[in-house]
């Protein structure tokens, strides 16, 4: 019975524990204000939408783009590196005000987290040059041509996932190059057939070139992305949501998406 | 980035390495001579105490009572990730390092006492006297070992963000795309660490070696 009642006490400082987490109500948006200062943490392995640059210093998409938001918010931003496992525990166990680290909405997360709305949405574009005669209907489709993808990107991946490894694509019909615009010149040249890369870069792209065109553009290898939030903190939530509409309406994302993903 | 900075930005994490090794293993060591003591020395009710807090911590890898001490317990303690982590890694190994004074205050003969005793010696005087220097010549092997271990447990920090030796190979690897040379580089460096501290230790065992009893 002893051994019981020692359970049962122990039970209860837990779930007082517990009670007593979740109900702090006030928003963490009066504390951010009020230190001047927002913490936020990312993991800085993900080019280019956080890396390390040059100096050893912190830099990419969302780390221009969060810098931007702090500026918005009249706050100083202090990042922390993580690894990205440890990111969503360290938002909702309060160690960090919000992540930013290129997440995308999943549900198992939503249950600890909020996410924001998504700041930015990839889509994958298919490229052809003037030349081509063929016809793309379903993505499946750029199987029967050469095909150029940049390196080590979410499209590469999603290539070698989706056409490569199954054998629709021989592996020798797929050209990887270190920098989208190589590959745009090996189109422009006819050494391959279809370019397959992120749609916003591949449109400013196609703008400089004439002979090129976008054939198809859909998501597939990538979704919305969102900024990782505390869970319930509408007010936090309604602030970051205002500032990332107002980057989307002015452009700001935008040119952010060239700067970073037209390489 | 050439070589010389990609190693340096690696290197430069030893200070958190060092930080956090030197703080794990003196505290653990203290806290491991004191428990050990009362382990030997304190009767049977200590004993067993302390048989089930080197059960319970010698039974949690470190890593665990790291995220518990950094995302459990951080509602009521503002712990930093470099506190965390070395507190967790000096609890583990104070278990461990009780264990191994333990196992050198035992193997020091009875007789010892008995005879210490005999010639006037309080007990705590033949403790102190007789039977720990005695013992902390024998825990010199078992105890390099430990310290070898912390030194490279001490890159669980990482999983915090402590830029670490590990954490910086991790993120020079990702932005550079040369993953084995950051990887190879990170495990140079922490031999280098463990070979040196082990060496110096094996000197110092040496030093202290009674000459008739090698």
């Amino acid at each position: 019975m002893r051994k019981h009642f020692l359970l049962v006490v122990a039970l209860v400082l837990v779930a007082a524990m517990l009670v007593g987490c979740t109900s702090e109500s006030s928003s963490l948006l009066n504390k951010i204000q009020e230190n001047k200062k927002v913490i936020v943490g990312t993991s800085a392995d993900y080019p280019p939408y956080e890396y390390l640059d040059e100096a050893g210093g912190i830099t990419g998409f969302d780390v221009e783009l969060m810098a931007e938001i702090a500026n918005r918010m009249g706050v100083e931003l202090e990042w922390v590196d993580m690894p990205f496992d440890s990111l969503v525990a360290a938002v909702s166990s309060g160690k960090l005000d919000m992540s930013i680290s290129c997440f995308n909405y999943d549900e198992e997360r939503d249950k600890t987290v909020d996410f924001s709305e998504a700041y930015y949405t990839t889509e994958d574009a298919f490229v052809v040059g003037s030349a081509f005669t063929g016809t793309i209907t379903v993505p499946e489709d750029i199987a029967n041509y050469k095909v150029g993808v940049q390196s080590g990107t979410v499209q590469d991946g999603w290539l070698t996932d989706n056409l490569v490894t199954p054998g629709l694509l021989p592996e020798a019909n797929l050209s990887r190059y270190e920098r989208v615009d190589q590959a745009a010149l090996d189109l422009a040249n006819g050494r391959i057939d279809v370019l397959m890369a992120d749609y916003v870069p591949v449109q400013a792209l196609v703008a400089q070139n004439p002979d090129l065109q976008v054939v198809f553009h859909a998501e597939l290898s990538t979704g919305p992305i969102n900024i990782v939030l505390p869970d319930g903190d509408t007010e936090l939530k309604a602030e970051i949501d205002r500032i990332i509409k107002e980057l989307q309406a002015d452009g700001f994302i935008d040119q952010l998406a060239v700067k970073y993903f037209s390489e | 980035m050439d070589l010389g900075q990609f190693v340096s930005y690696i290197a430069s994490g030893t200070v958190y390495t060092v930080g956090v090794t030197l703080i794990s293993l003196p505290a653990g060591l203290l806290i491991g001579i004191i428990l050990a003591l009362l382990y030997v020395y304190g009767g049977k009710t200590a004993a067993r105490v302390l048989n089930l807090y080197s059960t319970i911590f010698r039974g949690i890898p470190p890593v665990v009572l790291l995220f518990i001490l950094f995302f459990a317990v951080s509602k009521g303690i503002n712990l930093s990730a470099f506190w965390a982590g070395s507190l967790s890694l000096g609890v583990v190994s104070s278990a461990y390092q009780m264990e191994i004074v333990r196992g050198a205050l035992l193997s020091v003969s009875g007789d010892q006492m008995m005879a210490a005793r005999a010639v006037g010696l309080s007990r705590l005087q033949a403790i102190r006297y007789v039977v720990i220097p005695q013992a902390i010549r024998l825990a010199i092997p078992p105890w390099s070992n430990e310290a070898a271990i912390i030194i490279k447990d001490s890159s669980l920090v990482y999983a915090l963000g402590v830029p670490e030796i590990l954490r910086r190979a991790q993120l020079i690897g990702a932005s550079s795309q040369k993953y084995l040379p950051a990887y190879i580089s990170a495990a140079i460096i922490y031999f280098l660490l463990v070979f040196i501290t082990t060496h110096l230790l094996t000197l110092l065992e040496k030093k202290l070696a009674i000459p008739s009893n090698p």
